[in-house]
């Protein structure tokens, strides 16, 4: 027998629920559903976001909805909900881990996110060193500003990265 | 004292107010700063792709910084000061994570021991080099004005994970803003998010809550608003004139860094202290002080 969600015919998806789960460290069994998360979550108010019901979801194994709907990245990671849960249930690691699953499963990742790891592949770095320009509009770099210049991690950092970053076979 | 410091991508690629305060500070207090080459950025956006990856990220940088022989690293930028020490938890509980980062570690020669100590720039002040002797060190005190603090999400929580203060009523922040000879108030929106973890997906929405924030701050009839970290400083000052437009109000709040107040308090030349690169109108500040 499985769970499927009526309003959405979602079915339950119990090995992509075995992935999220393992990938974090978390008591998500324990969830009583007190909704203490959600009460003081960041991202509530403006976009929507229920940890408490991004928790059930995963219990109740509704993966594939989870990873493909954009919810899980309207979090800001502000981590109130893991501070408060009286649980353990962490739910903004259960995010992260949803977020994970999503890249490795090449599901709803948003580019900017994409864009930031190249960067990093790249240079090092999230961004290159930008110009900046004081409150009477001169332009400042580092040099200018006397600040040393950037040293920056070699291939063998961008290799083991990027072997990381490649789904593992299982 | 000698401390490493790692400064983290959002301050060595343009957050540079931070990074001149904190070189021209610290010496003034008998600290000297170890600069650690070839870091890579701290892990923390990795970690919503690869969590595996972004623990390797920050252990490579932390066995770089052990590397050059300091016991302490100093890290401002909230964000990187999580993701390290989120990266040590993990280290010390998982066995075969540590062996697995200790092999990628050794191609570069490089290993992680554990025996660096981690501060942010808040308990590093408050709690290292201590309340008392920055108090004996003000040449001129911050006396007619009134702040509020911002200490941001990442150095506060989980509380299992960073302690750098209390997490729900963190103070540390506003006594070192008070031993500088200023007023600072408490507010109910301090332990509010700037939301800048949204900024690149949704920045709208991320506006709007640093919005909702800097209304409330408005309110409040203070001189200015001060942070300790990068990105909270992006949201209140860089972007505190597009965040008006968003909701609809006009705001010249002051935003600076605890470490360009401290600065002035020790009665260091305003140039060094990168104050020129502030965004907001910190003019009324600077007139009050001299
Ligand atoms: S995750 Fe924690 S805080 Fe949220 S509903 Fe479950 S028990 Fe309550
Ligand atoms: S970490 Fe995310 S889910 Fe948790 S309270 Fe903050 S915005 Fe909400």
């Amino acid at each position: 027998m499985t769970i499927v969600d009526l309003m959405s015919e979602a079915k339950m998806n119990v090995e992509l629920r075995s992935k999220a789960i393992k990938k974090g460290e978390y008591e998500l069994y324990n969830c009583f559903q007190c909704m203490r998360c959600t009460s003081g979550c960041t991202s509530m108010k403006l976009l929507e976001l229920k940890p408490h019901q991004i928790v059930i979801m995963v219990k109740l194994g509704l993966i594939d909805e989870l990873i493909t709907s954009g919810i899980i990245w309207t979090c800001a990671m502000c981590l109130k909900c893991t501070e408060r849960c009286p649980q353990d249930a962490s739910p903004s690691e259960l995010i992260i881990a949803l977020r994970n699953l999503a890249f490795d499963l090449e599901a709803n990742v948003p580019e900017v996110y994409l864009k930031v790891v190249s960067a990093i592949l790249d240079t090092g770095l999230i961004q290159e060193e930008q110009k900046v320009t004081s409150r009477d509009f001169e332009v400042y770099d580092r040099e200018q500003l006397n600040l040393p210049k950037i040293s920056r991690p070699g291939e063998v950092f961008k290799n083991n990265l990027l072997m990381l970053l490649t789904p593992e076979e299982d | 004292m000698e401390v490493g410091v790692y400064w983290g991508c959002m301050i060595l690629t343009s957050q540079y107010a931070y990074e001149v305060s904190l070189r021209t500070v610290l010496p003034e207090l008998g600290v000297s700063i170890v600069d650690i080459a070839e870091v890579s950025c701290c892990g923390t956006p990795i970690k919503n792709v690869n969590q595996k990856a972004a623990i390797y990220l920050a252990l490579r940088n932390l066995a770089l910084a052990e590397k050059t022989g300091v016991e302490d690293l100093l890290v401002p930028c909230n964000g990187c000061y999580l993701s390290f020490s989120e990266a040590i938890h993990h280290w010390t509980k998982d066995d075969n994570l540590r062996t697995e980062i200790n092999n990628l570690l050794m191609e570069e020669g490089l290993k992680f021991n554990g025996n660096i100590k981690l501060w942010h720039t808040i308990d590093f002040l408050h709690d290292k080099i201590g309340i008392e002797k920055i108090k004996t060190a003000v040449k001129k005190l911050l006396n007619d004005l009134k702040f509020v603090s911002h200490p941001g999400c990442h150095i506060l929580r989980p509380s299992t994970i960073v302690n750098v203060d209390n997490p729900e009523k963190p103070e540390k922040l506003d006594n070192l803003l008070r031993v500088l000879g200023a007023e600072c108030v408490d507010y109910p929106e301090k332990l509010d998010c700037c939301g800048a973890g949204l900024l690149l997906s949704h920045s709208e929405t991320a506006l709007t809550i640093a919005g909702l924030k800097l209304k409330a701050i408005k309110n409040l009839a203070v001189d200015g608003l001060v942070v300790s970290c990068p990105s909270c400083k992006i949201m209140f000052g860089a972007k505190q004139e597009a965040i008006g437009t968003i909701v609809g109000e006009k705001f010249e709040i002051p935003v600076l860094y605890y470490t360009q107040l401290l600065g002035l308090a020790l009665g260091l030349e305003e140039k060094n202290l990168g104050l020129e690169l502030n965004q907001s109108p910190i003019e009324k500040i600077l007139e009050k002080i001299s």
